[in-house]
């Protein structure tokens, strides 16, 4: 391939040239004149007369939201979800903390507490969905998938409160006894054929 | 005779002084040798074998770290046998160790994952069938076996460093763990020491598990403010939960060189909230503008002492604080013969000592930093220790070699004995001769209860060491005849190789009693202004204030510690009330922040002229302090005299010393949530004889003008008719010699 045409860095000549611009009006019954022109030229009609036209047609591709809504790819990053074990319907995550210290905007905050089996439990989890860029760090950075990107994209309130409610990101009980949650596959996902690359640990029994 | 050993590691030749081992050399040369289980501050445990080197002419491998190096010869610390060697035994650590890395409360800070990824232990290629290990909880102390790899720094530490000796390796092979040593649960000080050098998460303050990472946690450098140790100490600092303030979660230290006890490491919630209402502050510029007098106790900074100073001089009250008073007054007298200001030694003398004297305190609970270095002394260098106190103490069982048990207030009399043992025969001048002569030492002996075999015993095991120690405790500041011990515990140090250390009872006496000019307390009650002590106009950073401030760990400004050392300590958490400074600088006495005080306290105290910016708070890599700095030696006038010894006091019956329970000190720690308070009257079986009250009883304590009531509890450690009577949930006149005489009525609930 030759580089001819990209070493020549000359765009006043080949292809280019200048839009033509009528003069500015400089005095004022010039612009007064323009005023009048323009108002009264019918241009507003011919946009009407396409939408018109469109309609009369019956074969319309716009999507009718709110009431239909485009399908969303399976790795779009909108509000998170917080998702349950499948064997045992048990929150997934372990408060490891690796989200709350990923977030660049800072708007994951986390508490956590020892249970009465001695296991880490978490006992405050909030995402402040006002300041939230959905960069998806945190689903990225997840060790056990269990903070990931939904596809809920409708997002507004009166209230900033609204934003920040952990139990409705939480995968419903309903959802996991239909066996309904879906898995992400967005970052952080397992990649297909994971399993077959695990070596196992020896064991003696 | 210091003898130096030359040789070479890796091609660098290095030298060695006498008693170093090889990894010691190695790290002071900054030449890296792997270990898993090598605490500086311990004999080398030697169970990790990760240290082996190679010397050159030797077959097989060396520990560096429990082998000192021979002249002249050649170790190597890499080659691949000792990579393969040491990969092994990673490998070995890392067999069913749990993969809960992401919820383990080390959060990365974890000696064995450092060390997996080091060796790039990726797999685990060894098999082993685990067994159920149950998590245990000790109290404040929480173990999980599963995660222990039996480094057993925390046994070493417990034994030879804190001295409790409370927790023991169970040897079973893979089903090895740790267990509390002769008891069901753990039965210790709870100091915590264990925790700080768990290099995994198996041992684990129970309040602080899974409540926070390492990672979240800022770190302010302070010094401990519960007991005259001056430790260092860290505080972890984050916001509370998910809206909450900024909160203290943990207290940290530097393990490897320090220590510290349970009241620094798990009392560190004693802060004060308080909002700014320039009512309550105009009144307490009213309150100071018509006292008569300042009453304040030694839990303040130096900055803060200055400040009221400057009160003092500007509208000419008087100064109370007994506790500091009496220990100038001693100091006074000391330096009156001795022609220095600052007593000699310092807990890193006591640490290195052979031949220790303990008179005139319940040292460990008094000051646990003091006992931890006469453990150091005593199982590092073999030191004699002797132990002189009216009362046994079942904590220093472990540390002390010969217990000298005198009637209470007989301190003169002991003093004397030991110092007519001690330097008698040493070149004494006309004064000091004739005082030794008119001792009599059958009715010092007698009435004291110290036979003259004790004495000699004492004499011929002191005879081989070097480095003494004599270490006078907060018994003696208060006693009667205070200042003439004083003066013979100088006479003491000027002939004979003790060094002297004065135990100062609170946290900053010492630097109280440098910086304030202060007056005899005349127990006034009107017109008195009480800075975190009582008076008619309450200042305080505890409850029932009239003015609130805020808590030494809200503050900065500097201690002095009893190693006569200008301590610095950070603000932890937020005050959003007023300081000193602020009430100072409406009474036209300006000081931008308080901190600016420090480069002008007293140079004739031995304070140095450098700003609080200037002062460092840290130990190096290799453990030397560059905390703050130390006082300058200041001469003063040989002017003493020493007098005769008066008739010594007696006290009989029930007769309580005023002395906390472990971890408790003031009214601080009684703040703190997880220590544990423990408010009853403790005695042995012959004291309830005395008294005629049993165990469990609610009784009515009367001393001095105070009556108090309390639970009695029947310790079986303690013998004689002499009961402890916490101090740290009643303000206890700390004038009065810590002994009392006392009425003891059962309360009948009728």
């Amino acid at each position: 391939m030759k580089n001819e045409a990209f070493n020549d860095r000359n765009v006043s000549s080949d292809g280019y040239f200048k839009v033509d611009i009528a003069e500015y009006p400089t005095d004022g019954w010039a612009k007064f004149t323009r005023v009048v022109r323009r108002t009264f030229r019918a241009e507003l009609f011919v946009g009407l007369w396409v939408v018109l036209r469109e309609m009369l047609k019956f074969d319309i591709h716009t999507i009718q939201y709110p009431l239909e809504k485009m399908p969303i790819g399976p790795r779009y990053r909108a509000v998170h979800e917080m998702k349950r074990l499948w064997e045992s319907d048990a929150e997934r995550c372990i408060g490891c903390g690796l989200c709350e210290k990923i977030c660049i905007s800072n708007c994951i905050k986390m508490d956590t507490k020892i249970d009465e089996h001695s296991r880490k439990e978490v006992s405050e989890y909030t995402i402040n969905l006002g300041r939230c860029i959905f960069c998806g760090y945190c689903a990225e950075v997840c060790p056990e998938l269990a903070i990931t990107h939904g596809g809920e994209y409708e997002n507004c309130s009166e209230q900033r409160e609204h934003f920040i409610d952990y139990t409705g990101m939480l995968t419903p009980l309903e959802m996991m006894a239909n066996g309904t949650q879906k898995e992400f596959e967005g970052f952080g996902a397992i990649t297909p054929h994971e399993d077959e690359s695990v070596k196992k640990t020896p064991l003696s029994y | 005779m210091s003898k130096i050993v030359n040789f070479t590691i890796d091609g660098v030749s290095v030298e060695a002084q006498k008693g170093e081992t090889i990894l010691q050399v190695a790290r002071k040369n900054d030449i890296y040798i792997p270990t898993m289980c090598y605490i500086s501050k311990t004999t080398p445990c030697a169970s990790c074998r990760m240290c082996v080197v190679e010397a050159q002419g030797l077959e097989g491998f060396v520990l560096s770290c429990n082998t000192p190096p021979t002249e002249g010869i050649e170790i190597t610390t890499n080659s691949n046998d000792l990579e393969h060697e040491r990969t092994n035994i990673m490998k070995l650590y890392d067999v069913n160790h749990p993969l809960e890395c992401g919820v383990c409360d080390k959060s990365g800070e974890c000696d064995l994952q450092n060390k997996t990824l080091e060796f790039n232990v990726g797999q685990q290629s060894f098999a082993a069938k685990d067994i159920p290990r149950k998590i245990e909880n000790w109290g404040m102390i929480n173990y999980d076996p599963a995660l222990c790899i039996l480094c057993e720094k925390c046994v070493h530490v417990c034994n030879e460093v804190i001295g409790d000796d409370a927790i023991d390796i169970k040897f079973g092979g893979y089903s090895s763990t740790i267990i509390p040593k002769n008891s069901e649960t753990l039965d210790c000080t709870y100091c915590g020491e264990c925790i700080a050098v768990c290099p995994v998460g198996a041992l684990i303050s129970s309040d602080f598990q899974y409540t926070a990472n390492a990672w979240e946690l800022s770190r302010v450098p302070a010094t401990c403010v519960h007991c005259s140790g001056g430790c260092s100490l860290e505080y972890e600092v984050k916001d509370a939960g998910i809206y909450g303030d900024k909160t203290i979660y943990r207290v940290k230290n530097n393990f490897e060189y320090t220590s510290l006890c349970g009241a620094g490491r798990f009392g560190f919630d004693f802060d004060n909230k308080a909002s700014k209402n320039e009512a309550d502050l105009n009144k307490a510029i009213k309150a100071i503008r018509s006292a008569k007098a300042i009453r304040f106790s030694s839990m303040i900074t130096n900055e803060e002492a200055y400040i009221l100073e400057e009160f003092k001089e500007k509208f000419g009250m008087k100064l109370f604080n007994e506790d500091a008073r009496l220990f100038a007054s001693f100091m006074d007298a000391y330096s009156s013969i001795s022609g220095k200001k600052h007593h000699s030694g310092s807990l890193d003398a006591i640490k290195l000592c052979e031949a220790a004297i303990v008179i005139g305190s319940r040292i460990a609970t008094d000051n646990p930093a003091l006992r931890y270095a006469l453990t150091t002394a005593s199982k590092h260098n073999g030191a004699k220790i002797v132990y002189a106190h009216p009362l046994e103490d079942v904590l220093m069982k472990n540390t002390a070699s010969q217990l000298m048990k005198y009637e209470a207030g007989a301190e003169e009399g002991v003093i004397a004995l030991l110092a007519n043992g001690i330097v008698k025969k040493a070149d004494l001048d006309e004064d000091e001769k004739e005082f030794f002569d008119s001792l009599d030492l059958g009715y010092l002996g007698a009435e004291s209860n110290i036979g003259e075999e004790e004495i000699s015993q004492m004499i011929q095991s002191f005879s081989r060491a070097k480095n003494h120690v004599l270490i006078i405790g907060s018994d003696i500041m208060a006693h009667p005849r205070a200042r003439n011990i004083a003066k013979i515990v100088a006479l003491i140090e000027k002939y004979s190789a003790f060094s002297v250390v004065v135990v100062p009872s609170q946290v900053n006496t010492l630097g109280v009693s440098l910086i304030n000019s202060l007056d005899i307390d005349e127990d006034m009650v009107d017109n008195v202004v009480g800075y975190n002590a009582k008076g008619n106009f309450v200042i305080s950073s505890l409850e029932f204030a009239n003015l609130s401030i805020p808590s030494l760990n809200q503050q900065e400004g500097t201690f002095v510690s009893i190693d006569n050392r200008v301590l610095p300590t950070n603000v932890a958490l937020d005050f959003e009330g007023y300081t000193l400074n602020d009430i100072a600088s409406v009474c036209a006495i300006k000081h931008k922040n308080t901190i600016d005080c420090t480069k002008l306290l007293s140079q004739k105290s031995g304070f140095k002229a450098l700003n609080f910016d200037e002062l460092e708070n840290f130990l190096s890599a290799h453990g030397d302090d560059n905390r703050g700095y130390l006082l300058d030696e200041v001469d003063c006038k040989m002017d003493g005299k020493l007098e005769n010894i008066e008739d010594l006091a007696e006290f009989n019956g029930t007769v309580i010393y005023h002395s906390n329970p472990v971890l408790q000190f003031n009214a601080y720690t009684n703040k703190t949530s997880q220590l544990e308070r423990d408010t009853s009257l403790r005695g042995s079986a012959q004291f309830a004889q005395v008294a005629k009250i049993s165990d469990g009883e609610t009784i009515e304590i009367s001393f001095g003008s105070t009556t108090i009531q309390r639970t009695f509890k029947l310790d079986e450690d303690l013998k004689g008719t002499i009961a402890l009577n916490p101090t740290f949930d009643i303000a206890v006149d700390s004038s009065k010699y810590r002994f009392e005489k006392s009425k003891i009525v059962r309360v009948t609930n009728e």
